[in-house]
């Protein structure tokens, strides 16, 4: 059996910057299939940027999933 | 908090001799309840603090009454057979006050002298008028537990327990300063923003509370309502003592104080008209709370109060007529 | 939860309730048909320490020389930062360490960010020192209530809007599904934010080696704040080492070192001496996370028959300074025919974090108060009503069952149609809701080492966050070893421990419970292999129990266990192990019920007993299931009545950052709770952690509204408006 990694489909090492977190990436589960596809998409997801440790960049701006990608412009992305 | 020195006052002498006149520079610590907190805050910056827990701690038959030393605790006060026989309404309220901790620490001096709870005057953040700031932020802001009765132009109520049963009972307390003492009705020592903006009552700093005296109670039949939200450590949002002098089921002589909806204790003499030579009923009592909150006029959010109010002065009145002598 | 969503939908999986993971019966790790310890009421192995003071959490940390650091917060809700002089704290007599951790030009978001930091010689040197900084601000407009950011004329405080809206939802025909409805309703609902309130703060000691850091943190993960350490101090991450020995409870709002916790790091690392950084309460409330507010007009639809129809919901809520604060809805009931929009509405407040159930509270309450709405127009028992409306029966949707069973034990059938018409001022009602969690969890690995002298150590990098999970191991170690629970010693919350996962959406028991079975298991395969010969059995035939290492079927034929471990000599067995399948599962069902009283003159509701039925796999402890019940029952209570995170609406400013007016239950406000464990073993281990909190406010709600005959739609559920309901009732409302 290989180590267990989060597969966190929100923040991924090839598209979002190497310094976005979400409580997600920190836990082991596995989902019930009716809990997962239970009243829709909804987001509550928390994100930090381990350069803050806040939930801004070091740029001032929001850290999330939507814009710390790759090609966003923003200087303060790995 | 920022330092001070620490002063241990033996007696009343050396007490006063630690005070000064300029407010705010010295004050004295007994249980320390509120004091601390203050000082956490830094609501209070004292130069000096004087511990006045020496000060007379007993209770003792008085002329007929009784005589409270102000460093009395909270728990020695509702637990003591003439009070609790006698003075319902007090020992009820005392045994309400916050949690068995503080009871068991929190002093009557110190109930009675304790700075208001309102949340814009005990966080920093806010220069409300009462500390020296421009403007009182209850008023366009969050006053859901402010003043229905006597407010403006700060809109604190009153938080002592003890001060709205002792009017009820018609105490005085005995003050001491450098121009010697004096007795002090309770009611009169409580002053709205009004007049006293940055402090509560006519104490000066260089005074001292020492004493409660309690009055005869003449048989009275008396009771203290009190309307909290949870049954655990809580504020309330209003409350009602009352003394009744009953003459079989007629009320002969009522006195109708009010808690935490005004910036003081609040006597409501209209309350006591209306229940003067008048046969005790359910009827009696709603025509009374609504006599006593007759003058109320609300804020933005705490309209409610008047309602919970009204029920206080109602249930106190009728638990009180009910209540034995 | 949403990465969840996002993959169950990147695998097509939308049915309704697909068949949840059950426990495979073969492996050869399967819990015993007959336990000795499992599913009974264990006592805490750290009880004793806990209520005797002698537990060290984080927080009592004490380490030679060490420093106390505070953080400097920002006074106001949206500024730039122009300057900090650290000049004045620095000259203070005491102060050994300070920094900067907003740089000039750079903005705070809310009252209570982070701005600098100071270390000293005492809290109260380093307290007075942060007060000596000078920061210049540029104060800039913000937005302290939802209202006010989405006025049309709202300032623009967040880059890309104030505002987000989510794309459309919609499943069905809605325009079909209102025009078979008989009944309509239409109605608005609302939550507050509610903090996490961990009786121990957020925070750390930390202390550096060299190179090496040590950090004594109050966190859910050991293993992931490592990483959070490492990552944003630029350092390996094997030279970092978490501790959590004891913890006084995170709620989900502790996954990394925070802003504190890489500021303790920093200053010590200046300061050359351990630093205790800890929050105090009014930072708990301000910076260390919230559950989002959730506001929701609705429109939905029943059929003459008590069928739903449809349901339009647009809703909004807010999750602070930039976070999100979506929540799912329409919750559990089946509308055929639906849509639904969300915004996530941007304020100047302190950021949300995964709180207890992320989103479920929220939506479970919304719904349920509707479906109580729905019932009474088709004038049918709230009960009836939803079981008619209910997904199918399933291990993991058992609502049906439970809603039965509780009712009966609850005494629903003298509840009283809506509006209690006993004289007097005190109103009873009853009222009931519906809950779902996931609660599968994976990948934990442990050790276990069996000494030559008989000592079983156990060993696992996971975390107690305060519900019971050392006793959890030892519990099914010494039922693997055929030992009493006694005879455990259980090392767990360090990072230097094998890896387990953060403890966050009630994942812990699910994964670590399998882990140190197979753990165990493998221990005891190794013992046999040294005792075999002494039998004269293979090692296959050989098991342990009563304290006993012998030939399975006869407890006659072996060594007690001090014997067995004798023949080990000098060299102890020490085996690793891994969570496997078939051992734990996923999805969880349960119903609760409330009865409250509320007097209609004071408008004081109180709850006077609750009942949950809930199911969470195998049950480990029936005492720690129990208690994590009872905890979450509680905690519903007080989102239900008391609790509510206030800002002022002209400063963004807490006025209640204490727990003086920010109101947690108390003992006097704990009503009688009964709780029905609905032990399934042949599902394996699931979490418990979250879903007894999820129905509780929505439960007591509906019977607040049962009591009265109004509804609040709005909690907490104050005085305020419970009052106000009565006088909208008497002004010809409806209800």
């Amino acid at each position: 059996m290989t180590h267990p990694v989060p597969e966190s489909r929100l923040v991924t090492p090839d598209l979002h910057c190497a310094h976005l977190r979400h409580k997600g990436m920190y836990v082991l589960s596995t989902p019930d299939p009716g809990e997962a596809a239970h009243a829709g998409r909804w987001d509550a997801t928390a994100y930090w940027c381990t350069r803050t440790q806040k939930a801004s960049g070091p740029d001032g701006n929001a850290a999330n999933a939507a814009c710390c990608v790759a090609g966003n412009g923003r200087n303060c992305c790995h | 908090m920022k330092p001070f020195a620490y002063v241990k006052a033996a007696n009343e002498h050396q007490a006063l001799a630690a005070l000064t006149r300029e407010r705010g520079k010295v004050l004295p610590l007994a249980g320390g309840m509120d004091l601390v907190s203050l000082l956490k805050d830094h609501i209070a910056e004292p130069d000096r603090v004087v511990s006045v827990k020496g000060l007379d701690a007993t209770i003792t038959a008085a002329d007929g009454g009784l005589r409270i030393g102000a460093a009395t605790r909270l728990v020695d006060l509702h637990q003591h057979a003439v009070v609790s026989a006698q003075y319902k309404a007090l020992a009820e309220a005392a045994a309400e006050v916050g949690t068995p901790q503080i009871r068991n620490l929190g002093t009557v001096g110190g109930n009675l002298l304790q700075r208001p709870r309102c949340w814009y005057y005990r966080n920093e953040e806010f220069a409300c008028l009462k500390k020296g700031g421009a403007r009182c932020f209850s008023v366009d802001g969050e006053n859901q537990f402010h003043a229905i009765l006597g407010g403006g132009p700060c809109h604190i109520v009153h938080p002592s327990s003890l001060a709205v049963p002792l009017i009820a009972f018609n105490a005085a307390l005995r003050i001491v300063g450098p121009r010697g003492e004096k007795q002090v009705p309770v009611e009169e020592f409580f002053e709205l923003p009004d007049r006293n903006l940055y402090g509560e009552t006519m104490l000066r700093p260089d005074e001292l509370v020492t004493h409660v005296i309690l009055p005869p109670a003449r048989a009275a039949r008396s009771a203290t309502y009190e309307v909290r939200f949870k049954q655990s450590h809580d504020w309330p949002i209003a409350f009602a003592s009352v003394a009744l002098q009953m003459q079989g089921s007629t009320v002969a002589e009522a006195r109708v104080v009010l808690g935490a909806v005004a910036p003081i204790p609040w006597r409501s003499p209209a309350a006591e008209a209306v229940l003067k030579g008048q046969t005790m009923s359910d009827a009696l009592a709603v025509k009374a709370a609504e006599a006593a909150l007759a003058d109320a006029s609300p804020m933005s959010h705490n309209a409610y109060k008047v309602q919970v109010a009204r029920t206080a002065v109602k249930r106190a009145l009728l638990q009180a007529a009910a209540a034995t002598a | 939860m949403a990465d969840e969503t996002a993959r169950a939908e990147a695998e097509g999986q939308v049915a309704e309730v697909a068949a949840p993971a059950t426990a495979n019966p073969n492996s050869p790790y399967a819990w015993p048909k007959e336990s000795r310890l499992l599913s009974t009421r264990v006592n805490r192995i750290d009880g004793t320490l806990k209520v005797a003071g002698k537990a060290k959490y984080s927080y009592d940390m004490q380490r030679p020389g060490m420093l106390y650091a505070r953080i400097l917060r920002s006074p106001h809700p949206h500024a730039r930062v122009v300057s900090v002089d650290l000049g004045p704290a620095r000259a203070m007599r005491g102060v050994k360490a300070a920094l900067t951790i907003v740089q000039p030009g750079a903005k705070v978001m809310y009252v209570g960010d982070e701005v600098a930091a100071v270390a000293a010689t005492s809290e109260d040197i380093a307290r007075d020192a942060i007060r000596a900084i000078t920061v210049r601000y540029e104060v800039l407009p913000f937005l302290a209530t939802v209202e006010q950011a989405l006025r049309p004329e709202a300032p623009a405080v967040f880059e890309g809007g104030n505002v987000k809206e989510s794309q459309v939802e919609e499943e069905g025909n809605l325009q079909a599904g209102f025009a078979a409805a008989a009944h309509i309703v239409e109605q608005a609902y609302n939550t507050q934010v509610q903090t996490h309130v961990s009786l121990e703060t957020h925070g750390c000691v930390c202390e550096w080696d060299g190179d090496k850091l040590t950090a004594w943190a109050s966190t859910q993960a050991v293993h992931g704040t490592r990483e959070g350490f490492a990552t944003s101090l630029e350092i390996p991450q094997a030279n970092v080492r978490v501790i959590t020995e004891h913890m006084g409870g995170g709620f989900g709002s502790k996954f990394g070192p925070d802003v504190q916790g890489v500021t303790c790091a920093k200053l010590a690392r200046e300061a050359k001496a351990p630093v205790h950084l800890l929050l105090d309460r009014r930072e708990e409330h301000l910076a260390s996370g919230n559950r989002p507010s959730a506001y929701a007009r609705i429109k939905a639809g029943v059929s003459a028959d008590g069928m739903l129809t449809a349901f339009d919901g647009e809703t909004w809520g807010t999750g602070g300074a930039g976070a999100a604060s979506g929540f799912p809805l329409p919750y559990i009931y089946a509308f055929p025919n639906r849509r639904r929009v969300h915004k996530d509405v941007y304020i100047n407040a302190g950021q949300q974090r995964a709180m207890r159930a992320p989103g479920h509270p929220q939506g479970c309450f919304i719904t349920e108060m509707l479906m109580d709405e729905l019932a009474d127009r088709v004038k049918m028992d709230p009960i009836e009503f939803r079981i008619r409306n209910l997904p199918p029966q399933a291990p993991n949707a058992m609502w049906r069952e439970y809603f039965k069973i509780g009712a009966q034990r609850f005494g629903w059938d003298k509840r009283h149609a809506t509006g209690d018409q006993a004289p007097g001022p005190i109103k009873r009602g009853m009222g009931c809701a519906a809950n779902r969690w996931g609660g599968g969890g994976r990948g934990t690995q442990a050790q276990c080492e069996i000494l030559p002298d008989g000592g079983v150590v156990m060993r696992c990098g996971t975390q107690d966050l305060g519900v019971g999970t050392r006793t959890l191991m030892a519990i099914i170690t010494a039922e693997t070893l055929g030992l009493p629970v006694s005879a455990i010693k259980v090392e767990l919350g360090d990072s230097n421990l094998p890896f387990s996962g953060g403890s966050g959406g009630s994942t812990t028991a699910p994964a670590v419970s399998p882990a140190i079975r197979v753990t165990a298991s493998k221990a005891l395969q190794e013992l046999a292999g040294r005792v075999a010969p002494a039998l004269g059995v293979p090692a296959d035939q050989i098991t342990a129990s009563d304290g006993r290492v012998h030939v399975k079927g006869d407890p006659s034929r072996g060594l007690s266990w001090a014997d067995a471990c004798r023949r080990l000599q000098t060299t102890p067995i020490s085996v690793n192990g891994q969570w496997e399948a078939g051992l734990s599962a996923s999805g969880t069902s349960g119903v609760q019920f409330a009865e409250v009283e509320v007097d209609v003159e004071t408008g004081v509701a109180k709850v006077s007993r609750i009942l949950c039925v809930q199911d969470c796999g195998l049950v480990v402890n029936q005492l720690a299931a129990e208690s994590q019940c009872i905890g979450a029952m509680i905690m519903g209570v007080g989102y239900a009545l008391y609790e509510d995170r206030i800002l002022d609406r002209n400063t963004a400013t807490m006025v209640n950052p204490n727990m003086e007016w920010y109101l947690v239950p108390g003992m006097s406000d704990v009503p009688a709770i009964d709780i029905m464990l609905m032990n399934q073993p042949e599902r394996g281990v699931i979490g418990i952690g979250e879903p007894p909190t999820i129905s509780t406010a929505a439960a007591i709600a509906n019977a607040v509204a049962n009591a009265i005959g109004v509804r609040v739609r709005s909690i907490p559920i104050t005085p305020q408006k419970v009052l106000a309901a009565l006088d909208g009732e008497r002004a010809g409302g409806t209800l």
